[in-house]
């Protein structure tokens, strides 16, 4: 009987050092998910690629048709300033040495967009032209992109289809 | 000695359940502490603040409720916790510290405070 007693009493130390081994187990655990989630920066760039494309969408057209003046030389000589955007960055990571942003505006004829050989009859576009290269590859630590097409109508009802492709970069406060 | 061994018997479970307790008391603080960090506070407020202006148009208002972080940054001016310069938003909780984020919108943003509802709200107007 007393013998007995000695082996619970034995059994129950093991248990509770089992038990802490597994509560330091869970501890472990909690402490690394919690510290690689918020470890890591917030990634924003998915909405921040949209909004700009809608800013480069709603510079060309409103209410469904061609704003004046956008198919000239100037519109594409001061595409920033007369959409209002500007690429400056914080000078952080070597942001400022080149643009963290591309934004590109190709105008197509409607009729023959669908065909193969179709030619941009406008193009506008600013930014750092470079970033488009890494479009097609997929994964983490690439820019974002995005391409999306509008179309619109000018005075005289002819219409287009707008290409618009956005891309923002800013890798190292989005993505690690 | 039955009396004796019940007692060390509910002791040692007292001991036990209020070691777990403080355990997972811990283990709430330290998930507390990480997700209202200052640090993560700072972030996640430059960059919300950076997409309302992007997604803002001139003569827009935006109000923006950042109770949590002020009550991070106890010993600073309020005035001086969200700063705009140029298209750059800097967001600062503490004393050594702050982060910054651009955007693209080309516009004039006044920031201000609203001390009663413990608001930020941001004027966004037409760049000259």
């Amino acid at each position: 009987m007393i013998k007995m007693q000695g082996n619970k009493k034995a059994a129950d130390k093991i248990i509770s050092v089992y038990w802490f081994a597994i509560l330091f187990i869970v501890a472990a655990g909690i402490v690394f998910m919690v510290s690689s989630f918020y470890g890591k920066p917030y990634e924003v760039r998915e909405i921040e690629v949209g909004l700009l494309a809608d800013k480069g969408a709603d510079c060309v057209s409103y209410a469904g048709f061609l704003r004046e003046g956008v198919l000239s030389q100037e519109f594409k000589d001061s595409f920033l300033e007369i959409c209002d955007i500007t690429f400056e960055t914080e000078d952080s990571y070597g942001w400022t040495d080149e643009s963290e942003y591309f934004l590109q505006l190709n105008f197509y004829d409607f009729d023959s967009y669908q065909n193969t050989n179709k030619n941009s009859l406008f193009e506008a576009s600013a930014g750092n032209q470079r970033l488009q290269n890494f479009c097609q590859l997929k994964g983490k630590g690439f820019p974002v992109c995005l391409e999306r097409k509008l179309y619109i109508l000018d005075k005289e009802g002819k219409k287009y289809v707008v290409k618009i492709n956005s891309i923002v970069k800013k890798i190292e406060k989005n993505s690690q | 000695m039955i009396r004796n061994r019940r007692g060390n018997i509910l002791t040692e479970n007292i001991i036990f359940i209020v070691l777990n307790l403080v355990f997972i008391a811990i283990l709430m603080l330290f998930l507390f502490s990480k997700a209202g960090n200052a640090a993560v506070l700072e972030e996640k407020y430059a960059k919300e603040i950076a997409l309302a202006i992007d997604a803002a148009e001139p003569a827009m208002t935006i109000h923006l409720n950042m109770e949590d972080a002020i009550e991070e940054a106890e010993n600073l001016n309020l005035n001086q916790i969200v700063t705009i310069e140029n298209n750059i938003i800097n967001v600062k909780l503490r004393e050594k510290g702050g982060y910054s984020y651009s955007f693209f919108n080309d516009v004039k943003v006044n920031v201000n405070f609203d001390g009663e509802n413990k608001e930020y709200y941001f004027v966004i107007e037409k760049n000259d």
